[in-house]
């Protein structure tokens, strides 16, 4: 006898991501992820100037504006063959870099660190022994008793008010919590420092950018900054100086804080590294580019099959010719026409709506395969692709963390464990940790390169009289990102995204294979099915995003969910 | 001292009448200058990111389209509490879904929120996939426009018109339609 559960957040007119379960025996015997959004935006590409293409890209979704932006550019070079001048993969990757750490922050302590943390307990918490705990996990010099005192005041103060505000809807109380009061004291604190530290990310974002959220510094073929070291207008030692200074804070505060946080919580719901695996098929693709002519990458892509890393197949470039070849969507269990796969670059989106049936259709989501097997994307793809090469810095991160890990668990934490939920939680920090390092490396290679003269930044992009076709890729904070453009005459004539929540919230596919959400969901246990927090929170591990869009404001507060229990 | 305030769009530009709060950002930066403390910016559709404009400024006026069921082209102007009456979503599955109120509700936790707010709703029509407004989004974005300069007065601040007579119904931008566009339709449900 199974209960079906239906988690559906209706929050804009057009809706998003909507899980539903069957639950056995306090344990998830069947899953589906739908979007219950239309995804045909590519549409309005048709016809366009690929030169204007990422403007338009960018707004596919207001939380990845940048990344849209870039894939896009990527698309069209790579299809007109144009390389790009160093200064400009130097000062793309330095964005890419910063709007990537403030999204892992945002991420792990505003979307997802109350799946975890209790905010009911930290009024029972002692300030004074918070912060020796936390002296003894980091050099993080806000960890003192008064800062903590100070962030436990702002708790009871809401609690005390009697309007729980932002913490109104948690599960608090929920028997799958964990954390002692103190424990849960020192992350929320975090929580709210946080808030400081992917600012300064994003300020970053915009000194580079001009502007956030839409940054306007693109060109087919380069960037748009000015360089000239000597004047303060243009990109020059004074703006990169303010650079280096906000990216050596949040680098800091990734080191000091994130990654011990998220070990530190790991190492309490150790059986978290057990639940949650699901599809361990990973995709990655190469990143950060080091020069002109991307001859080589500062992340490395590649593909695992079944968990195997010791077989990893290694990606030469970001448009590799394999991966090129071997990615094709289906519809067979998605709202739209079409007989079979079909790769991007003849890719359809013709909607045929249908009522929700998880034996059918029953999302707006495509299934991305690659080589007709569903991948998993994200930070965890790339940390174990990176570390089945033997990636150094990659490796440097990761060992770091599993050691911190072990050393608070008292268990030997090997590279195995992050195929799960709390895998992908730690791959987002390790990550993260290694941007922050290569972050000061990017910028130091710009300012060498600007010291040997080199003051270009942009390519003439020049059009064939025929039909071309291009991918442009990008490791983006959720996954593998592809645009695929198909240019006739000068002008799109098929423009297609597969971005990673595609990759990762996929239906089952024409062979019946689920996508990742959905496998990963299977057999985890649920204390309350009524109160599905673990479905939560192996789904906020994956970081979903769906490229929505909407964002009409409603003011009748209609902000309902749906927990739905049949 | 002069208060810190940010003039917000919000909305999908690809998305029909969705697009119409940055429309009016376009508009005002075509035809006003404000003083130095005050930022025009079109924040698309921002998830928890909207934190961070949110914070350190006195006092907001975002512009929106609204689902409230009145007339299309109807412009509702909505302050802190209305928008927080509601608090957050119950269950938040991906980053978009917090949006303005939990944004809100955060930038308030850290005791950095903006202490006056105001919102403008402009009621949509049309929200399927295109680049183009309706003429009832067209005509309410010269209403809103009036309605931010006013705000903006009421708040202390200063502008200056640097271009007369232009009007909301034949202003065009960057991502208005290619001629003889139609807006792709979305299967009736």
């Amino acid at each position: 006898m199974s209960t079906r559960i239906t988690i559906d957040p209706i929050t804009r007119i057009e809706g998003h991501l909507r899980i539903d379960v069957e639950v056995e025996n306090y344990a998830v015997s069947n899953a589906w992820a739908s979007c219950t959004m239309w995804r045909g935006i590519e549409t309005i590409l048709r016809g366009r100037d690929p030169r204007d293409a990422w403007m338009f890209t960018q707004r596919f979704c207001g939380v990845c504006t940048t990344v849209h932006a870039m894939a896009s550019v990527r698309a069209v070079e790579d299809a007109l063959k144009l390389p790009v001048p160093a200064n400009a993969q130097y000062i793309r990757n330095l964005i890419l870099i910063a709007h990537a750490l403030h999204d892992h922050i945002v991420h792990f302590y505003q979307l997802s660190a109350l799946d975890w943390v209790d905010i009911l307990q930290i009024p029972k918490a002692d300030p004074a022994a918070a912060s020796k705990l936390a002296e003894s996990l980091s050099p993080w010099t806000r960890n003192s008793r008064n800062e903590l005192k100070a962030a436990q005041d702002k708790v009871k103060a809401v609690a005390a008010s009697g309007q729980l505000g932002i913490f109104q809807n948690g599960y608090w109380g929920h028997p799958a919590m964990r954390l002692s009061p103190e424990v849960n004291l020192l992350a929320f604190s975090h929580y709210v420092q946080a808030l400081e530290y992917q600012r300064k990310a994003l300020q970053v974002v915009g000194m580079l950018g001009s502007k956030t959220p839409h940054i306007q510094n693109l060109v087919v073929g380069g960037v748009a900054n000015a360089i000239d070291l000597d004047n303060q207008s243009a990109l020059g030692i004074d703006k990169l100086e303010q650079i280096r200074l906000l990216l050596a804070e949040v680098a800091r505060f990734i080191r000091e804080v994130y990654v011990v946080d998220v070990c530190a919580v790991a190492a309490m719901y150790p059986e978290w590294f057990k639940i949650g695996s699901g599809v361990t098929n990973y995709l990655a693709v190469p990143d950060l580019p080091l020069d002109s002519n991307a001859a080589a990458y500062d992340l490395p892509g590649g593909v695992i099959l079944q968990g195997n890393l010791g077989a990893v197949q290694p990606f030469k470039t970001a448009s590799d010719p394999v991966f090129r070849e071997s990615v094709t969507e289906d519809v067979t269990h998605a709202y739209y026409q079409g007989e079979q796969p079909l790769h991007p670059w003849k890719g359809e989106t013709e909607p045929q709506f249908t009522d929700w049936n998880g034996d059918r259709k029953y999302s707006w989501v495509k299934s991305p395969r690659y080589k007709g097997q569903p991948m998993q994307v994200g930070p965890l793809a790339q940390v174990l692709i990176g570390y089945a090469q033997g990636h150094a810095l990659t490796k440097k991160y990761a060992d770091l963390a599993l050691g911190q890990v072990s050393a608070i668990a008292r268990v030997n934490a090997t590279p195995a464990l992050l195929h799960s939920t709390l895998g992908r939680h730690a791959a987002r920090a390790i990550r993260a940790a290694m941007l922050a390092e290569l972050a000061d490396k990017h910028l130091q290679l710009l300012i060498d390169n600007i010291a040997k003269g080199d003051l270009s930044v942009h390519n003439q992009p020049v059009f064939p009289f025929g039909e071309v076709e291009g991918v442009g890729t990008h490791e983006a904070p959720r996954g593998t990102l592809s645009h695929w453009i198909v240019i006739k005459g000068g002008k799109i004539k098929n423009y297609q995204a597969v971005v990673p929540s595609t990759w990762n919230a996929s239906p089952r596919d024409e062979k019946g294979a689920h996508g990742p959400y959905e496998a990963s969901l299977l057999h985890t246990p649920l204390a309350r099915p009524e109160e599905p927090l673990e479905v939560l929170r192996t789904v906020h591990s994956f970081d979903p995003c769906m490229a929505c869009a909407c964002h009409t404001f409603d003011p009748s507060g209609t902000q309902i969910a749906r927990v739905k229990v049949l | 001292m002069n208060k810190k305030i940010t003039i917000g769009g919000i909305g999908s530009v690809l998305l029909g009448d969705d697009g119409v709060g940055p429309y009016v950002v376009a508009l005002l930066e075509a035809a006003y200058r404000f003083a130095g403390n005050v930022t025009v910016a079109d924040l698309g559709t921002p998830g928890l990111d909207l934190v961070a404009h949110l914070s350190g400024i006195d006092a907001l006026i975002l512009i929106d389209s609204v689902a409230n069921g009145a007339t299309p082209g109807t412009v509702t102007l909505y302050r802190k509490e209305d928008i927080l009456r509601h608090g957050p979503a119950p269950v938040r599955m991906d980053p978009h879904s917090p949006a303005l109120s939990e944004s809100l509700l955060i930038a308030e936790l850290a005791g950095e929120g903006p202490k006056d707010i105001l919102l403008i709703g402009i009621t949509g029509e049309r929200y399927e996939v295109g680049a183009e407004l309706t003429d009832a989004a067209r005509q309410a974005a010269g209403v809103a426009v009036a309605q931010v300069l006013s705000e903006i007065g009421r708040l202390g601040a200063s502008y200056s018109e640097m271009r007369s007579g232009l009007r909301s119904e034949s202003f065009s931008t960057w991502w208005r339609p290619l001629a003889g566009e139609t807006p792709t339709q979305i299967p009736s449900r």
